[in-house]
């Protein structure tokens, strides 16, 4: 039997469509890619990674200080409520009160980001007075990562087989313990993936930080409030409009910094992922 | 009916017909006695079955439901069911698909309890205490009362684990030489000690399915259960798979009282020694497989049974 012709050209048709749409999306990624790393690996000295900014020049020490600890912050608070939270949605499975708590979270996710910088802002810098603080900028980065982790929580909780749930509960396991013990281990990777996913936007976020932490050419202090914070986008936002050519290096640099932060963060959860089953 | 009328045919030994009783609105007292009998007929063979002689002195059934309905959300699907599960045996229930069997099993522990909307009427005893008083905790009940689903499922984790799973949320075993014990003796009576003691460390999901489902029944003895509820359980797994798990079932009965419900009529006549026929959410007739099969009483059954309909 031979394939009609007609439908071998559609066939083929098809199929450069495919790839040309992969392209597409692809191209402007490793664009973006080479010519980020292309200005920044000139630049990318071992001082750069150990000196502090002073002026339009400088090391970036302590923005990646200042970013770490902001993300890992923001991560210690985002994620044990936006899992529990998207655990307790997805296993509730409906209801006005989880109804809400979705369309909750989609919001939030549809938040412009400067918004959240501002809401920061007043209620956290200035009417409960930390001033700008890592505190602040933790708990505004927070604010964003929270749906991601929330909702592909949800997802993925709510994608694991019934069949589990009944195979421990069958067994005189009590509702919690089949949650914590099988369903999250289950959900985990996609639970993982979310996580990622709000660590990411974490990691590359701006605005938010403008308004809550500052900025510092100093080492975080170590002080939660009062005292600001430097972070690597926060140069790359900078110094990429200054009309200094060691200025954009340094720009460069931090974005690719970022990159590699977020290229690395996912290799590691997916070996992670890998070496558990 | 009288004791004497029925025969355990599998095994040419008496077996009480009490059990039956639920049929024709019999009163459920009267097979105390017929069981006791039994159960002492078997109280020779082993101290175990001794044990289940106690048991039945105490009781008769292990499980009784007493004109229990059950509807969902716009179905009648239980419709006064009356019926003594015995101690210590294989009782199958037949009957053809959306007759109420599957429901009836998810009963007899509360599994039905996860299902929104569903009302239930009647009682159901275990060991004498009706399973849906306040005071009894669905979660207690089903640590005694086992479950083994249609589809294979086994736990995301290691093959050990998947035994191991239960026993540790229940502390029952204080060591790990403890726990080996226990996993090893579970996977043995599941007849698959010999197919992974190699690889208790590898993912179950890597077994097939006729062995996921033999761990599913380790599994579930693991936590020391008196009575196990099989849902279909062969019915994803193919013959020879299916000719293991019935093994493991007829080693395991006299141990546990067990309760399977299956579309298959050669493994009901196979493994049971006792046949219950569900149709429309009622049971038909309940008897000695035996009887069942050979001199059934009701002409519905003589039908589904020469496949007139079902």
């Amino acid at each position: 039997m031979r394939t009609p012709p007609a439908r071998r050209v559609r066939n083929a048709l098809a199929v450069t469509l495919a790839w040309v749409a992969v392209c597409a999306a692809l191209f402007p990624l490793l664009d973006m890619a080479v010519l980020v790393a292309r200005h920044a690996l000139p630049a990318l000295r071992f001082k750069v990674l150990t000196t502090v900014t002073s002026g339009i020049a400088g090391g970036l020490a302590n923005a990646i200080a200042g970013s770490a600890l902001l993300v890992v912050f923001a991560a210690v608070i985002a994620i044990p409520v936006g899992v529990l939270g998207g655990t307790f949605v997805a296993e509730q499975r409906s209801g006005a009160f989880v109804r809400t708590v979705r369309m909750a979270a989609d919001v939030l996710a549809g938040l412009p980001s400067i918004a959240v910088g501002y809401f920061g802002y007043i209620a956290l810098v200035q009417a409960l007075g930390w001033g700008f603080s890592a505190l602040a900028g933790a708990l505004a980065l927070a604010l964003l990562m929270l749906p991601y982790v929330v909702r592909t929580t949800d997802y993925a909780v709510a994608a694991v087989s019934d069949d589990l749930r009944d195979a421990s509960l069958a067994l005189g396991v009590d509702p919690t313990t089949t949650v914590r013990r099988i369903v999250l281990r289950a959900a985990l990777p996609g639970i993982v993936t979310g996580v990622m996913l709000g660590v990411g936007v974490a990691v590359g976020e701006t605005a938010p930080l403008l308004y809550t932490a500052s900025w510092s050419s100093f080492m975080p202090t170590g002080r939660l409030t009062h005292s600001p914070v430097g972070y690597l986008t926060y140069v790359v936002w900078t110094y990429i409009n200054q009309p200094f050519a060691a200025a954009h290096a340094l720009a460069y640099a931090a974005a690719f910094l970022l990159m590699v932060a977020v290229l690395m963060l996912n290799v590691a959860a997916r070996w992670a992922l890998g070496q558990r089953s | 009916m009288a004791v004497s009328e029925v025969a355990d045919g599998w095994r040419g030994r008496p077996l009480a017909a009490g059990g039956a009783t639920g049929l024709d609105g019999a009163p459920e007292s009267m097979p105390r006695a017929a069981l006791t009998a039994d159960a002492r007929a078997t109280g020779a063979r082993s101290a175990m079955a001794a044990e289940a002689a106690t048991i039945a002195d105490g009781g008769g059934a292990v499980l009784s439901a007493v004109d229990f309905h059950l509807w969902y959300p716009g179905l009648h699907a239980l419709r006064g069911i009356t019926l003594d599960l015995p101690p210590s045996r294989i009782t199958a229930i037949i009957g053809p698909s959306g007759c109420g069997k599957s429901t009836f099993l998810r009963s007899l522990n509360r599994m039905n309890d996860r299902i929104p909307g569903i009302v239930t009427q009647g009682r159901i005893l275990f060991r004498g205490t009706d399973i849906f008083a306040p005071q009894v905790d669905p979660v207690a009940l089903r640590r005694r009362i086992g479950m083994v689903f249609q589809r294979p499922v086994v736990f995301p984790m290691s093959i050990f684990d998947n035994v191991a799973y239960a026993p540790r949320i229940h502390r029952l075993e204080r060591t790990s030489a403890g726990m080996w014990v226990r996993v090893e003796r579970c996977l043995r009576d599941a007849g698959l000690w010999d197919e992974v003691k190699d690889r208790l460390r590898r993912p179950a999901s890597a077994l097939s399915g006729g062995q996921q489902q033999r761990l599913a029944i380790a599994r579930a003895l693991a936590v020391d259960p008196e009575v196990i509820l099989l849902d279909e359980p062969t019915s994803a797994v193919d013959p020879v798979a299916t000719g293991r798990i019935e093994d493991t079932l007829l080693r395991l009965a006299g141990r546990f009282s067990i309760v399977i419900v299956t579309h298959n009529l050669g493994q009901a006549a196979r493994i049971s020694q006792h046949t219950v026929f569900f149709l429309g959410g009622e049971v038909v007739e309940a008897g000695a497989t035996e009887e069942v099969f050979s001199q059934p009483r009701d002409t519905r059954t003589e039908q589904y049974l020469t496949g007139r309909f079902g």
